[in-house]
């Protein structure tokens, strides 16, 4: 496929993604945050599902060898990375998608904090060019490279490569993990639900102490 | 019409995004932002620095800067597609924060997400709608990785509220 091919069909998903997320409010940083600090799980179910039919869809044809999954080293840097990238998105209470989506809707503080992704990027090429780590791609070799606090590359196919097993095996038992978090959180919600129904009944019916106890 | 009069179910929208990744990753790779964004800074500053660019190694070896990069075309698809989502459904206004605390927690914010996706050579979006659907195991770092930070980050915000 020429380069302009690809970057028309990447446009095109981008457009159906940024209205699908714009009319759903979808927010991956809502998924972890509200999850953690509210105990409410709006997006975390959306996060889980899209993770299930994903992790299906990715190791079924990465099975047959096809599809273009990602090959680089991981290691120490994907971990802090995504660490500072947490804070950071809470801090901002934007990700990436949401920050383009925001900025779409003439959310001015999204596009500021999608400016100082950029800031922060340069920033970060500065640094790179005089420490040279994490190793660019074009130097990895795919085993680990502890020197470098890299683990070397490992994902579905390469364990099928290795331990004979099809590949959408894994995906399969992932999406069944993936599934039991996703039904704990709906036992959670018809939990929280209960209590507040609960707690509904019990003030109607002592309208008087509740009144005070919501005085109180 | 209904679509742009209700908001949607994000659980639908998220299913109806895995399948259509799916099919970008047969044609060209599962959906990814921060390697786009990584190429338009690196065209924003060629723009501004034009040959001096040269000077700074990262540019060279690991994102020499391209304009036909597929990645940047997903996030300004994003930007139109919620653009035009947020007209037809009359929700498009200008929105500005307001307190001084907001803009600076907006930038150290970021600032941290830049510096973050560059680190670990990776964003939330592939973390979790690439790696680690693909069973790579550094989605399965990056995912640690951004629970860890979103939890810490989630505390500092605490604070911050609680004044």
């Amino acid at each position: 496929m020429s380069p302009v091919a690809e970057c028309l069909v990447a446009f095109l998903f981008g457009s159906i993604v940024g209205l699908l997320v714009q009319r759903s409010r979808f927010c991956n940083t809502a998924a972890l945050r509200d999850a953690i600090m509210f105990k409410t799980y709006r997006n975390t179910k959306a996060l889980l599902v899209a993770m299930m039919i994903l992790s299906v869809g990715f190791t079924g044809f990465m099975t047959v060898g096809a599809g273009h999954p990602m090959s680089f080293d991981v290691g120490l840097n994907t971990f802090a990375g995504l660490f500072l990238f947490g804070i950071g998105m809470v801090l901002a209470g934007a990700c990436t998608v949401s920050t383009w989506v925001k900025a779409g809707e003439g959310n001015i503080g999204a596009a500021w904090a999608l400016l100082f992704t950029f800031v922060g990027m340069f920033l970060f090429s500065l640094v790179w060019s005089w420490n040279y780590w994490p190793p660019a791609p074009a130097s990895m070799t795919g085993e680990p490279n502890l020197e470098a606090l890299q683990l070397g590359f490992a994902n579905a196919r390469t364990l099928q490569d290795k331990l004979g097993i099809p590949a959408v095996v894994f995906g399969l038992i992932q999406s069944a993990v993936l599934f039991a978090i996703y039904r704990a959180i709906l036992r959670r919600e018809r939990a929280q639900q209960a209590q507040h129904e609960m707690h509904q009944k019990e003030a109607a019916e002592t309208p008087v102490e509740a009144a005070k106890a919501q005085a109180a | 019409m209904e679509f742009f009069r209700k908001t949607l179910d994000p659980v639908i929208a998220l299913a109806a995004i895995a399948v259509l990744d799916i099919f970008l990753f047969l044609i060209v790779g599962a959906w990814t932002v921060g390697g786009g964004e990584t190429m338009m800074t690196g065209l924003i500053a060629q723009f501004f620095l034009g040959d001096e660019l040269q000077r700074i190694p990262f540019w060279q070896l690991v994102f020499p800067p391209h304009a036909d990069y597929w990645k940047i075309y997903i996030s300004l698809g994003m930007f139109f597609g919620a653009f035009v989502g947020a007209v037809l459904s009359k929700e498009f206004y200008w929105r500005m924060p307001r307190r001084a605390s907001e803009w600076l927690l907006i930038t150290i914010g970021g600032l941290l997400m830049g510096i973050g996706i560059r680190l670990a050579f990776v964003c939330n979006v592939s973390t979790f709608f690439g790696m680690g659907s693909e069973m790579n195991l550094g989605g399965y770092l990056a995912i640690s990785g951004i629970l860890a930070g979103a939890w810490v980050g989630s505390l500092i915000y605490k604070k911050i509220l609680e004044g």
